[in-house]
């Protein structure tokens, strides 16, 4: 017992700081699957590409270990451009590769989803790097450690936990709040009924992979600055994870996806550390099952989709 | 810089004994082979590029440092890539089309332990057998299972292991988590090091993490509540630098109140830069020799070469292997060229003889194989990080 009490408040830290990860690609799955019922299996993918541009900002702005600008000016820039190229990443695959195959069987685009994922991954591997590439995160975020009693986080791991977080409230306000939000829901909800409403359905979905993918590249630079180093293979594994986050939450429901991939994060760490890092996975997809068993529709019951 | 002009002695020399030969013609006598074909095998994309990639820039630059200097008597090598993407499966559908070709004479490769173990029977049945030398399967069962066409210029797991361990008692260790990446090669090593620990009474803790793992906060909360004097990871590199720059973060601070040692590709400078420092200190063992890290003129000569091809940056890229490949490719081609040619052929089977009999003079010196197709003396290397580079402090074995 006081082996539990001793670890127990670190775990949760560490299972809090990636579990906000996996929420924040969580909400990507779902809030694509909301408006289009597809799984964008490149959405993983998006969020490695964000990190690589939030690494190559950081790349062209740090020499020698010291920034060029401003660090604060630096991680604002590295936000940016990895939010806006994986965003715009977002869109440009939907047009290419989703909305030509948006009335056709609904295993087509699942498909090439698969496809752009394997493309992003082997095209980051032979352009830029097969191996890891550096964030030279000392350079542009103090290296302050925080012990929160018996825990320790670093700065870089507060960050990513309060901008996750932040990240999540301001697009829950967004789609619950605002006219556009409206849209988006109207559109998730009836694709028809909405365009008879008015709304211009394809700008809704441009939005929606634009916000999903921003998110995923933001995703990539906090990751980056956390963690230090990018690979072309890192979206696998988490793309998994958020994605087993969005269904226990109840997939296309936003709310469910924060909260399941914090459940996730949490479930992984205190399995890891108080049974064995072996077994983590069994314990996340072993939930996943137990979660679809009792309660098919996610946690969260009511999807936001309210289909016929 | 003796070394370019040696070659291009050599070049000459065999291109004015090619010359005097090619009144014969190709066919009855002749003794030139029509046609010689190696094969490049290893996971050269997918998520082991990281080794496979540079193990293949060597092996490219072997077979065209060997065709300048003449080839196979004349004949240039020519050099077919089957990249398994560590896929024992993948890779006995390309090695069929070496198989099927008789003018294929051998593989350099295949990388992974797991990819020979899963495919070298059919090399082995093949008529006549398909010759392999491998730059890095260090598994046991890779010359111990009894195919004669198994060959390695790495050392073996269990030479590491027991070495591993005795390097950390060495040093002092008293307590040591033990952690593997659950692949063939990772687990299997680290099962000898923690075995060959225990039997010297050092209690340890065993965890895994996953291939491609960045987040470690859960292993190292408990490396700290099992209080750890030593981390030994069994790995090929790429989780090393986020694991020690993470322990550093929750105050584990390597050559203070922790020590680390790692295994083969966790010798890679690159590792340093991207931990942000906290490597400093760390050890790794490798089953080669870095060419970098290693005294000799001709592999310096070969870090020259890697570096005006690749451009200046590749080594640091290249991963642990771009010395052992460049190797295996040496001495495959000299027992290539050491074979009778007979009507314009060379045969696999006069290949294999010659891979089992002869000595060859490779960037490490001269190689021989023991009966089994391991390398006679091959030893361990151990390497420490110091300032940017990671620097061959000595060389061990169990």
């Amino acid at each position: 017992m006081d082996y539990f009490l001793q670890n127990f408040p670190q775990q949760l830290v560490n299972g809090l700081e990636a579990g906000s990860l996996y929420a924040l690609i969580a909400l990507g799955y779902t809030l694509i699957y909301g408006i289009l019922e597809m799984l964008n299996f490149a959405h993983g993918d998006v969020y490695m590409v964000g990190a690589f541009l939030a690494a190559g900002v950081a790349g062209v702005l740090v020499h020698n270990e010291v920034a060029a600008v401003p660090a604060g000016l630096a991680v604002a820039l590295m936000m940016v451009v990895a939010m806006g190229g994986a965003g715009l990443l977002g869109v440009g695959i939907e047009r290419v590769a989703y909305r030509p195959l948006r009335n056709a069987n609904r295993l087509a685009p699942l498909i090439t989803a698969v496809g752009v994922s394997l493309f992003l991954e082997s095209a980051v591997q032979v352009w830029v790097s097969p191996a890891s590439v550096l964030v030279a995160s000392n350079a542009l975020v103090p290296q302050t450690v925080f012990h929160l009693g018996n825990a320790v986080t670093p700065l870089t791991g507060a960050i990513l936990f309060a901008v996750a977080v932040a990240l999540m409230v301001a697009l829950d306000a967004f789609v619950f709040r605002t006219r556009f939000g409206s849209a988006l829901r109207a559109t998730a909800q009836d694709r028809e009924a909405a365009t008879f409403m008015g709304i211009d359905v394809d700008r809704v979905i441009m939005v929606t992979f634009f916000l999903a993918s921003a998110l995923a590249g933001m995703g990539g630079v906090l990751f980056g600055l956390r963690y230090a180093s990018v690979d072309f293979f890192m979206g696998y594994l988490l793309g998994i994870k958020a994605f087993t986050a969005a269904v226990i939450g109840g997939i296309g429901n936003i709310r469910g996806a924060m909260v399941g991939g914090l459940l996730v994060g949490v479930l992984e760490s205190l399995v890891g550390g108080f049974i064995s890092t072996q077994f983590q996975d069994t314990f996340v997809f072993l939930a996943l099952i137990a979660v679809l068993l009792v309660r098919p529709q996610g946690l969260f019951g009511q999807p936001l989709t309210d289909r016929a | 810089m003796a070394q370019p002009r040696i070659l291009i002695l050599a070049a000459l020399a065999s291109v004015g004994l090619a010359a005097c030969g090619g009144g014969t013609g190709t066919g009855g006598t002749a003794n030139k082979p029509d046609k010689v074909q190696i094969a490049a095998e290893g996971p050269f994309t997918g998520n082991q590029a990281s080794i496979g990639a540079g193990a293949l820039q060597a092996i490219k630059l072997a077979v065209k440092d060997f065709n300048k200097a003449g080839g196979v008597s004349g004949t240039q090598v020519q050099l077919l890539i089957w990249d398994d993407q560590h896929n024992a499966q993948t890779a006995q559908t390309l090695q069929a089309q070496g198989i099927s070709d008789p003018t294929v004479l051998g593989i350099v490769g295949p990388m992974n332990s797991g990819v020979v173990n899963g495919s070298v029977q059919g090399l082995q049945n093949a008529s006549p057998p398909l010759p392999l030398v491998s730059e890095s399967a260090s598994d046991t069962a890779v010359t111990d299972s009894g195919h004669s066409v198994a060959h390695r210029v790495c050392a073996r797991d269990d030479a590491q292991g027991p070495a591993d361990a005795k390097f950390m008692i060495d040093q002092g260790a008293k307590k040591v988590f033990v952690m593997d990446a659950k692949s063939d090669y990772s687990t299997g090593l680290a099962d000898k090091t923690e075995a060959a620990l225990k039997a010297k009474s050092i209690p340890t803790q065993r965890e895994s993490v996953k291939a491609g793992e960045k987040v470690f906060g859960t292993v190292i909360t408990k490396i700290k509540s099992f209080g750890a004097d030593w981390v030994y990871f069994a790995d090929e590199g790429p989780e090393a630098a986020p694991l020690v720059s993470q322990m550093k973060q929750q105050g584990l601070t390597i050559g203070q109140n922790i020590q680390f040692l790692g295994t083969d590709g966790e010798e890679d400078p690159s590792i340093i830069a991207a931990s942000q420092g906290a490597y400093e200190g760390a050890y790794a063992t490798n089953i080669t020799a870095d060419p970098a890290g290693v005294s000799g003129s001709a592999a310096a000569a070969y870090v020259a070469a890697f570096k005006a091809e690749y451009g200046s940056d590749a080594i640091s890229k290249a991963g642990p292997f771009y010395g052992s490949a460049y190797e295996a490719a040496q001495v495959l081609m000299q027992a290539i060229k050491n074979s009778p040619v007979k009507n314009g052929k060379i045969s696999r089977t006069d290949v294999l003889s010659h891979l089992g009999s002869d000595t060859f003079s490779t960037i490490f010196g001269s190689v021989k194989f023991d009966a089994k197709g391991d390398v006679q003396g091959g030893g361990i290397y151990v390497y420490q990080a110091k300032g940017n580079a990671m620097v061959v402090i000595k060389q061990v074995s169990g």
